[in-house]
């Protein structure tokens, strides 16, 4: 089974579904219709090349040309919608690109901007009391998590430095390193005095 | 060639028939299947029929104003793509000799919203109503063993073809593994009739599409048919083990 075309397949599926979510897509689509771009990402052994027109296909050449061809890692790919980020990023070469610096910044933007609704995407399968007392409950459990979070943290930390001293208080750990650092200084200047008395022994005998 | 046996008849699946009856036997065929045939496509290659053709896609190194002929295009899964790729300035003509299985592909690329760049041709590949070195893309995709005479077909693309152009087959072929190719034998011969007569309420088209697959050249014997016509530079590539074979060649 041709599995690049399989991954591509997904990948585009997955591109336009979440395009068509968001009514503004369309425009910035738009701003990219006709154009040809390749992301070659260094963690990917294959390279991923966007072809727009009102929908987004994704193609698994590797030789066609294109109007931007950018190379860069998985970590950056969030970036490359901001034009100054994008010259910051290239200036640091974590980003390398060849050709249309614009296709490039639209096409982060196209999905940067992204805005989906997904309260109301359930909604239609649900209608509208399900879902929105669904995303209350998530939003409410999403804090309680959050809150549980903070106060597990806190106990933990208690416990660690006081109840079982198991490990030391971030002044306690400041005042020892400054103790040791006072030690080295003591130690260093004992050297030097001792070299200078035995080269001193050494000269009068 | 191995598709004709002599200069008045010519295979039929395992049947040999006149040449002059093959095309309305086809057509038939075809007029059976064609409202069912995007879900019997699905069902019989559980999907990888679509991967074939992405394939395919991206072998076709189309770019933005290219004449792209989509023959025996049917149901127009190949003119679609081609269609968004090629833009406004380009052209996407889908071309089959079967009546019902070009509606069938036009209304489904107007249902779309595929329209301006898209034309659509009844047209026999044997003699391709198009004027000499026109499109810069030929593709054909699982309809090159329904021509009754292959090489005619194959030297009408090359005439449509512009210098540097290049033309695409994707075909059935010959699994490359032993195992596979019994496996393929038994799925062929007992499950597809039967999936057919289910589905599409016709075994005997699908009978006649295990049987036309097996009488169709071998991967060696296309590519050799395609080099006698004068493409250069040909080449193809296994899919799913030698099941299908796309076969690449390019007019200098």
């Amino acid at each position: 089974m041709p599995f690049t075309q399989l991954v591509n397949a997904s990948l585009e599926i997955l591109l336009n579904r979440l395009l068509t979510l968001d009514d503004a897509s369309s425009e910035r689509l738009r701003a990219l219709s006709g154009q040809r771009l390749r992301v070659r990402i260094r963690e990917f052994p294959q390279p991923l090349t966007f072809a727009f027109s009102d929908k987004v296909d994704l193609l698994g050449d590797t030789d066609s040309p294109v109007d931007c061809d950018i190379e860069l890692s998985i970590n950056t790919l969030d970036k490359i919608g901001d034009l100054n980020r994008l010259n910051q990023l290239i200036q640091q070469k974590a980003l390398t690109l060849k050709g249309d610096l614009h296709t490039a910044q639209a096409f982060g933007i196209l999905f940067k901007e992204l805005n989906i609704d997904w309260e109301e995407q359930l909604s239609r399968y649900t209608g509208d009391v399900v879902a929105h007392q669904s995303f209350n409950l998530m939003k409410g459990l999403k804090q309680k998590f959050s809150r549980d979070m903070a106060q597990l943290r806190s106990v933990l930390s208690d416990v660690a430095l006081q109840e079982k001293p198991v490990a030391a208080h971030p002044l306690a750990v400041e005042d020892f390193a400054g103790e040791v650092n006072k030690l080295r200084a003591d130690t260093a200047r004992f050297e030097a005095k001792l070299t200078q008395l035995e080269q001193r022994k050494a000269g009068k005998a | 060639m191995s598709e004709q046996l002599n200069n008045e008849t010519t295979h039929f699946g395992y049947k040999t028939v006149d040449k002059a009856n093959k095309a309305s036997m086809v057509a038939e065929v075809f007029h059976s299947v064609a409202a069912k045939y995007d879900l019997m496509n699905d069902l019989m290659s559980m999907g990888i029929h679509r991967l074939w053709k992405r394939f395919t896609i991206d072998c076709s190194g189309v770019r933005a104003g290219h004449k792209v002929l989509d023959l025996a295009g049917g149901t127009g899964d190949l003119a679609a793509k081609f269609s968004r790729l090629v833009g406004e300035k380009g052209q996407v003509v889908l071309a089959d000799i079967n009546q019902a299985m070009l509606k069938v592909g036009r209304d489904k690329l107007r249902d779309k919203g595929l329209i301006g760049n898209l034309e659509y041709v009844q047209a026999n590949a044997e003699c391709l109503p198009f004027p000499d070195n026109h499109f810069d893309l030929i593709t054909i995709a699982f309809g090159l063993r329904n021509v009754t005479d292959k090489d005619k077909a194959l030297a009408s693309m090359y005439r449509v073809l512009k210098p540097g152009g290049r033309l695409l087959v994707l075909e059935f072929s010959k699994p490359t593994h032993e195992a596979l190719s019994k496996a393929y034998d038994l799925y062929s011969f007992h499950v597809l009739p039967k999936m057919g007569q289910l589905v599409a309420g016709d075994a005997e088209s699908y009978q006649y599409l295990a049987e036309s697959i097996r009488m169709h050249p071998d991967q060696d014997t296309l590519k050799a048919m395609m080099e006698q016509v004068g493409f250069e530079q040909v080449t193809y590539h296994n899919l799913t083990g030698g099941i299908v074979a796309l076969h690449r060649g390019f007019k200098f």
